[in-house]
């Protein structure tokens, strides 16, 4: 073995074991474990400490993996069992003496009797000990150690293991692909009416789920629903044209805010009809996003960023501030918004909501989809790419930059106004810095520029949690570990945009194109 | 002849650099000028200038007599000036089509809201340009490629499909930066070619920046020659050839009168 192949073991080992001593430290290890122990079927009370077997589970699947990384370190060598097993050792041990010391270190303060909490919250005298398996600390650390070798040596021999199959793996893998190409799959492929039938049984989805799923889930699935249309939204700015804009949420604030006014009883009184309001909040949204426009438009990226980072939080502190308590109420909020009425019948219960913004949402997404693969579409992308020559070429670049962030702003008003309508209540800190970030991660995660993207990105990022409730402490790491591992798998997003065919065949190859006078033709 | 292009005493100046210094340029219609000099001389800023992309301190640029300095860029390509770039810069995720549909931006009738409602005027015109575009692949000689990304496309397509866009804008005075830069001399002939063709089929008048000889000597009708941000020559291939300045500003003093002398030993030897 050489000296470099070493290195890498040790380094690998080295994170996995920073890894686990930091999944301990903010008390990962117990709730990943309790998660293991009910998946296996098994009870766990409240505030009960889950079995030592479930967490001997998790740190085997981590040494396993520690001992697969460590072992194939160059995709083109050959493994054999002499290099496997040095490496996965070594990779095992030094990620085991980690462990051990840091376990050493905490179960000697827990013994000396000082209470971890004080300086680190998830370090309770329980978790201790159940890091060390609930033995003495000496036992404990030794468990560690054989433990994180024993297993780091079984993730090296899978990885021999599977790189020995892989030539039978992927025969196997190509013989099943022929066979339902040959059977199902590729005559599915070739029909139109395949997708028809998808788009048949979304659409009965999204009438019976509703009904179907209780209030609870048309709740959640609201909010994704809202996140949909912010989403859709900013990507119209961000993602078609290229305008890196941060206060997205300004837009969101100001549709929200002019529903409540408009509908609500206090401040003023004005008790419009929900759909009259409804277009007036989309109007006033795309209106800012014209205003705001005007003077920034000769911004671009981090400055432009900054800019409007600044003018999300102007909205926000002026909704908050004394000056406009009269007319906005403040703190406090706008309370007693009305819900939407269909034909003088009152229309909203949770399922009659959620109908109500699976129908935004589809409307939103025709017509996102109507401007990307228009010329308008075509203009924002050339912009975004380089806009000094989309310019040159002939692009009037203030004016589309101003229509992608008023149409944007128009689709952020209309999630806005859902909103407020929704909960019946809006004030200020519904609007904070946050909900413009989320949705910029939201189009990021799902693909700049792409439709499909974004709603994939919506359900990700705002009901992948609510699925994920039991580690709802943990959101921002998973959020965090998500958008790392995004990075580096799929950098352009979970489901990138992809170009359209678009030429049409003209003469034949060696016969000369005779072109006008004028190149374009009919002016 | 009727002027297209006249420049009258352009001067640009960053901070204490003149880099274009009182430049006149007269260019008439239909015909192919080049504009050569060593490197640094102010050649692409004075395309600059001309394209609307910098705003002249001094002077005047006239495009069909109207005054065009100042202009947005976009004003400029919609009356007529259309321009390709010394380092290629094409809308890199974009298709090739879709890069020569941008072109046809500034003629474009319809917008978002006939977009929005597809209306048959729109879509008509959206076929109309698409198959404008298709037309004009196949003219630049990239039929087959359209519906590659521009950054997929080998270099030499990359730079026809800029010419491809340019031509979109339906100029009448069309301005290549170094059209041959990183060619071999295959490739060169076939774009010198190119390049009067585009003239004679098209009748746009070509202002060209170029350093290969072959190529300037060989399609110009008029060259200028700019040295430090200054004009010192200006006349047909055989005058500019024979100009002792010009030789000097490529090949430094003294140089002017070698080639002299080699030009006269190689006529006795003759």
């Amino acid at each position: 073995m050489n000296k470099q192949s070493i290195q890498k073991s040790a380094a690998s080992g080295m994170v996995f074991g920073i890894i686990v001593i930091f999944f301990a430290l903010i008390g990962f290890t117990v709730v990943i474990s309790g998660l293991i122990q009910k998946a296996l079927g098994q009870s766990l009370g409240v505030g009960q400490m889950p079995s030592t077997s479930s967490f001997l589970i998790f740190l085997g699947l981590l040494g396993i993996w520690n001992g697969w990384r460590a072992s194939r370190q160059d995709k083109h060598e050959t493994l054999n069992t002499k290099k496997v097993l040095g490496r996965s050792t070594i990779a095992g041990l030094v990620a085991g003496v980690l462990v051990m010391v840091y376990a050493l270190i905490v179960g000697v303060l827990d013994n000396r009797g000082i209470n971890l909490r004080t300086y680190l919250s998830q370090l309770s005298s329980e978790s201790v000990r159940f890091f060390l398996f609930n033995q003495t600390i000496v036992v404990g650390i030794l468990i560690h150690v054989f433990y994180s070798t024993l297993m780091a040596v079984v993730g090296g021999f899978l990885a021999l293991a599977s790189e020995r199959s892989r030539e039978r793996v992927k025969s196997t893998r190509e013989s099943i692909q022929k066979w339902s190409q040959d059977h199902w799959l590729g005559k599915l492929q070739g029909n139109p009416y395949v997708s028809y039938v998808l788009m048949g049984v979304v659409l009965l989805l999204l009438v019976l789920l509703p009904r179907t799923w209780g209030a609870y889930w048309n709740y959640v699935m609201g909010t994704v629903g809202i996140y949909v249309l912010l989403g859709l939204g900013l990507n119209i700015i961000v993602g078609f044209s290229g305008q890196l804009v941060l206060g997205y949420v300004a837009f969101f604030a100001i549709g929200a805010y002019t529903f409540a006014l408009t509908t609500s009883p206090e401040p003023h009184n004005l008790v419009w009809n929900f759909w009259i309001a409804l277009g007036v909040a989309v109007l006033a949204a795309a209106l800012s996003g014209i205003l705001i426009g005007l003077p920034i438009m000769r911004l671009r990226g981090d400055y432009l960023a900054i800019v409007t980072l600044g003018f999300g939080e102007i909205i926000r502190i002026l909704l908050r501030s004394d000056i406009l308590k009269d007319f906005t109420m403040g703190p406090r909020g706008v309370r007693n918004i009305a819900g939407p009425t269909l034909f003088g019948r009152s229309f909203t219960t949770d399922v009659d909501f959620m109908y109500l913004i699976i129908l935004a949402v589809l409307l939103s997404i025709f017509l996102a989809r109507r401007w990307q693969e228009s010329s308008i579409g075509r203009a924002w992308l050339a912009i975004s790419q380089d806009e000094t020559v989309a310019q040159a070429t002939g692009v009037n670049t203030q004016k589309y930059k101003l229509l992608a962030l008023s149409l944007g702003a128009a689709f952020a008003g209309l999630g806005g106004a859902l909103f407020a309508s929704r909960n019946q209540f809006t004030g200020p800190e519904d609007h904070a810095l946050m909900v413009s970030i989320n949705v910029l991660v939201l189009v990021i995660v799902g693909g700049m520029g792409s439709i499909p993207g974004v709603i994939l990105g919506a359900f990700t990022l705002k009901g992948l949690p609510e699925i994920l409730r039991e580690v709802e402490n943990y959101r921002l790491l998973v959020f965090g570990a998500l958008l790392v591992v995004m990075m580096i798998i799929r950098p352009e997003g979970l489901w990138p945009a992809r170009r359209p065919k678009l030429e049409v065949p003209v003469g034949q190859d060696n016969e000369p194109v005779h072109l006008p006078a004028t190149v374009g033709g009919e002016k | 002849m009727k002027t297209v292009l006249e420049a009258r005493q352009v001067s640009k100046i960053f901070g204490g650099l003149v880099a274009v210094n009182k430049v006149d340029l007269v260019v008439p219609e239909g015909s192919i000028a080049s504009i050569i000099g060593p490197n640094g001389a102010g050649k692409t800023t004075l395309f600059n200038c001309i394209s609307g992309f910098y705003t002249p301190e001094l002077g005047d640029v006239l495009f069909n007599g109207r005054k065009i300095q100042g202009m947005l860029t976009d004003k400029v390509a919609a009356m007529g000036i259309a321009r390709t770039y010394q380092n290629i810069r094409l809308f890199k995720s974009m298709t090739a089509v879709e890069n020569v549909m941008v072109g046809f931006e500034p003629h474009l009738k319809h917008g978002w809201i006939t977009a929005m409602i597809k209306t048959p005027g729109y879509v008509k015109e959206q076929k109309h340009i698409v198959n404008e575009a298709s037309r004009l692949l196949h003219y630049v000689g990239l039929a087959g490629l359209g519906d590659n990304l521009a950054l997929n496309l080998p270099y030499g397509a990359q730079r026809r499909l800029e010419i491809a866009r340019a031509l979109a804008n339906q100029p009448k005075l069309l301005l290549l930066d170094e059209p041959t830069a990183g060619m071999n001399p295959q490739e060169t002939d076939v774009m010198k070619d190119f390049i009067r063709q585009i003239r004679d089929d098209l009748g746009i008048t070509i202002i060209l920046i170029e350093h290969d000889m072959r190529v300037v000597m060989n399609i110009s009708d008029q060259i200028s020659v700019l040295d430090y941000g200054q004009k010192i020559a200006e006349g047909n291939p055989k005058e500019i050839q024979a100009n002792p300045r010009v030789i000097e500003a490529y090949l430094g003093p003294g140089a002017a009168a070698l080639s002299e002398k080699y030009r006269r030993e190689k006529t006795h030897d003759a």
